[in-house]
């Protein structure tokens, strides 16, 4: 028998602590957002702001552009992985998608490890002659955050791609090529609209990801100005609740709109990642 | 193990390691700003568990960072005392984040030293200067002054902390614009000097950074003499340190307790235990100049730089320089960074 | 060798980009696995390798390192007790309900991390004992890791199997709740331990909500390999780095046996 009574019973733990810490917190964070000196403006008027504006703008553009990487290579990797067989396969696909997990504070010293001052690049340069005050070092740029960023991207949109890419039917590209397809046409008119909602998907995750990436911007430091980094400093450096609050549900609004989009437009069984 | 008899024990783990916390809780007290390679502070937490039972974490905030934490935290404070630069006590007194409290041994110390209220007191000083690893300098000469580092000899081996919130970092920026004839009012000489610095492409680390000149990641660091020494004498790394031809200053560095901090007894415990014989005595151990000047011993005296090149040094003024922390804050944000 | 596509040239490329992009991924992580054995990076391997740096990571930290393992075993057995009662509820509740109810689950997951935290100070941060206690942090996780275990346990309770196995039950006399712990659960046993693993590796990693939930005395691994990064020696923090690849490492491999990786954001 289902009876109503039960089934709230089961619901009842997960929604109390979730009412609790979570919409209470929210509504909060709301009103504080409002106790600035603007008040409820603030919404609006940092939307307005320079400042604001210019660092929303440049996290889109890294968010976007890091997504399109991302997308293209995962693309042509993801589905020779899923076809291909050699001696080394299940290695290398081991090696593609381990760092799922890695926090962002780590891939930014992975980063550093690759391109800060005494990375490999840097010192490659130096072997070949440089000497240290020309070392090639872009850690700590917009260049270090989106090779950071390319770095925990990769992993998941492979295994997605990788996981439709399994599905595809084979059939059609056979009939493509009896057709007199060359390879490169069947790539694109045939594997490349079967992936479609693959590469959707991920890339929608990919995109919110790096919206709110914080971890790496963090441990990278000084010159960078994506929003996370901004609602911390004005959280911690200049004390400002009300528009770190503001950012904040901004941005959170934001992702949670792009991941219900990626939801409704490949249904939930691409996109139970996130 | 049925499923309610597991929920039954680890209810009981949670209470009594939450319970076993708070029990804790008396012995603790938390600092701002402590960070261990720092003055030696690792040393001084030790002694302080030792001596004094109380258990203080580190904490590698700068003063910038120390005093925006305490600012956020105003309504429901975290830390119980904090150390800042001397020019960020005045700054913190301001932002009514600081309680006055007047140390057992308060009348030892030098006026120019101490809050007249006692908001805050100094607790050591140090001299700026530049901190540098000879080996990672390789061939290149030691730098003798300000002059010397705008030389693209020095290119990208040349660091210092930022003054947008570190206290040293504004401490650079005054000794510069002090040596090239500037006030502590007109800052375009010591802001016009970084801008011009910064074609020799400098590393600007935010927090401590006393482990990368050891390492050789930043061989030459605007710090200060007690770091260095310490480098020298304690840790045998190829380090020296240079006080600028051109002049450099002299700052303390102070203490206070927080406003409604949580462990406010512990706090005044910790604060009078600096002060005491067995605390300078670390400081001065540590090389850095106590603030009851009778706690250096000779012998560590002698490790210091002749007293000629001391001279120097000016110290600093350290109302004035609260006055313009502020500007030298913005101004290198704005025209540098 | 099977090729992938009919052109040979083709192929080598993809296997080209493939394996550079292995490299990318991988090196680094070599990289930092020898530095923090090494005794002087800028001297590089001349100068030998040292167990020092890994020791002296565990004398500073290891109340960090230990705080974390503990938070996230509690993580990990809150949310099996809340995702499982929670996906068996939704299972009897009606999809447009069950839908709406799972997208609002997760949403602290597609909230940044820092806004998480600071909504959670701004609400709580006023209780003094409990802001500076390990469950303020406690909290967050459970909150950021409950989607996961619920996904995970629901993909399986939806099976139809089940559905014919708890009306046999039903019809034998159990009533809900024994249906419940008898028939259902057993039955997501699989899902459960896969829900588990994940939730345990992202809440030892999480560090953007915890960097604000933290308090001095209740440092977590990633806040103190954050402080490691920018106080200390670049061996410190890649010794560091390899205690933390050598606590997640096992778990990541033991996901991707059982076929269930996180995908979910970890940052």
């Amino acid at each position: 028998m289902r009876t109503v009574g039960w089934t709230r019973v089961f619901l009842a733990p997960a929604l109390t602590v979730f009412a609790a810490f979570f919409l209470v917190p929210l509504a909060r964070l709301f009103a504080v957002g409002a106790a600035g000196p603007s008040g409820w403006a603030a919404y609006v008027e940092v939307l307005h702001n320079t400042r604001y504006l210019q660092s929303f703008l440049s996290t889109l553009a890294l968010a976007g552009s890091v997504t399109i990487c991302t997308l293209c290579l995962c693309a042509v990797c993801g589905v020779y992985l899923s076809r291909a067989s050699f001696a080394f396969k299940p290695l290398l696909t081991a090696v593609l998608t381990l760092p799922l997990a890695f926090p962002g504070v780590v891939v930014g010293f992975l980063v550093i490890m690759l391109g800060g001052r005494q990375g490999v690049v840097a010192q490659a340069g130096q072997a070949l002659g440089g000497d240290p005050g020309s070392a090639v070092v872009f850690a700590y740029s917009m260049t270090g955050l989106f090779v950071g960023y390319l770095y925990f991207s990769i992993p998941r949109s492979m295994l997605t791609v990788m996981a439709t890419a399994d599905k595809l039917d084979r059939d059609l590209e056979e009939a493509a090529r009896t057709l007199g397809a060359s390879a490169f046409a069947v790539a694109r008119d045939v594997i490349l609209p079967g992936i479609r909602p693959a590469l959707v998907a991920s890339g929608a995750i990919c995109f919110a990801t790096a919206m709110g990436a914080f971890g790496t911007a963090f441990t990278l430091a000084t010159k960078i100005n994506v929003l996370p980094m901004v609602i911390y400093s004005e959280f911690t450096l200049q004390a400002n609740l009300a528009i770190a609050a503001v950012l904040s549900l901004w941005l959170g609004l934001l992702t949670w709109l792009v991941l219900i989009l990626a939801r409704s437009a490949t249904g939930s069984a691409v996109a139970a990642a996130a | 193990m049925e499923r309610r008899d597991f929920v039954q024990v680890a209810g009981v783990a949670a209470i009594s390691l939450g319970s076993g916390s708070l029990l804790a809780q008396q012995s603790r007290a938390v600092c701002y700003n402590c960070p261990p390679e720092w003055a030696d502070w690792g040393g001084m937490l030790r002694l302080l568990a030792k001596d004094l039972n109380l258990q203080v974490p580190p904490d590698n905030k700068n003063s910038g960072q120390a005093l925006a934490a305490l600012v956020a935290e105003k309504a429901k404070p975290v830390a119980d005392v904090v150390y800042l630069g001397g020019q960020v006590g005045p700054q913190a007194r301001e932002a009514g984040v600081l309680e006055a409290f007047k140390p057992s041994r308060w009348n030892e110390i030098p006026a120019g030293q101490k809050d007249p209220e006692g908001f805050w007191f100094a607790i050591h000083s140090g001299t700026l200067g530049f901190f540098v690893n000879r080996t990672a300098l390789g061939k290149r000469p030691l730098p003798k002054g300000w002059n010397d580092l705008l030389k693209p000899d020095y290119q990208g081996l040349v660091g210092y902390l930022n003054p947008g919130s570190a206290a040293v970092g504004q401490v650079g920026v005054i000794a510069v614009n002090l040596a090239l004839g500037g006030s502590y009012e007109r800052l375009d000489p010591g802001i016009g000097y970084f801008k011009k610095l910064q074609a020799n492409k400098p590393i600007v680390p935010t927090q401590t950074s006393y482990a990368r000149v050891l390492s050789g990641e930043i061989p030459i660091l605007l710090d200060y003499d007690f770091n260095a020494y310490r480098a020298q004498y304690k840790d045998g790394a190829p380090t020296t340190f240079v006080i600028p031809e051109e002049g450099s200053l002299q700052l303390p560095y102070v203490m206070g307790l927080v406003r409604n901090s949580p462990n406010p007894e512990q706090g005044r415990r910790l604060l009078d235990f600096v002060l005491s014989d067995a605390g300078q005595r670390h400081w001065a151990n540590a090389f850095l100049r106590p603030v009851i000047a009778q706690a250096m011993s000779a012998e560590v005296r002698g490790r210091f730089l002749p007293d000629e090149d001391y001279r120097r040094a000016q110290p600093v003024d350290v109302v004035r320089l609260a006055a313009s922390a502020g500007t030298i804050a913005k101004r290198y944000q704005a025209e540098v960074a | 060798m099977a090729l992938a596509t009919t052109s040979r040239l083709l192929d080598r490329a993809a296997l080209g980009l493939t394996v550079a992009l292995a490299l990318f991924l991988s090196v680094p992580v070599v990289l930092s696995i020898l530095t923090g054995l090494m005794v002087n990076q800028f001297q590089g391997f001349s100068a030998g390798f040292s167990l020092r740096w890994v020791r002296e990571v565990v004398e500073q930290y290891h109340g960090a390192i230990l705080l974390s393992v503990w938070i996230a075993t509690l993580t990990v057995l809150i949310n099996l007790v809340l995702g499982t009662l929670l996906a068996h509820g939704l299972r009897r509740t009606r999809v447009q309900w069950a839908r709406a109810l799972e997208e609002m689950f997760v949403m602290p997951v597609a909230m940044p991390g820092i806004s998480l935290g600071l909504a959670m100070i701004v609400s709580y941060g006023a209780l003094g004992g409990f802001r500076t206690h390990w469950s303020f942090i406690l909290v967050g996780h459970v909150l950021f890791t409950l989607p996961f275990m619920m996904r995970a346990v629901l993909a399986v309770m939806q099976a139809q199997r089940l559905d014919v196995l708890e009306e046999a039950a039903a019809s034998l006399g159990a009533g809900p709740w024994r249906r419940l712990v008898d028939v259902v659960m057993p039955n997501c046993r699989n899902a459960m331990v896969a829900g588990s693993l994940m939730v345990f590796t992202l809440s030892i990693g999480e560090f953007n909500m915890t960097l604000l939930l933290h308090s001095p005395f209740t440092p977590t691994l990633p806040v103190g390999l954050a402080d490691a990064y920018a106080s200390l020696r670049i061996e410190v923090g890649s010794a560091y780095t390899l205690i933390f690849f050598v606590l997640i490492v096992p778990l990541l491999v033991a996901m991707q046996f059982l076929g269930g990786s996180p995908r979910g954001k970890a940052l």
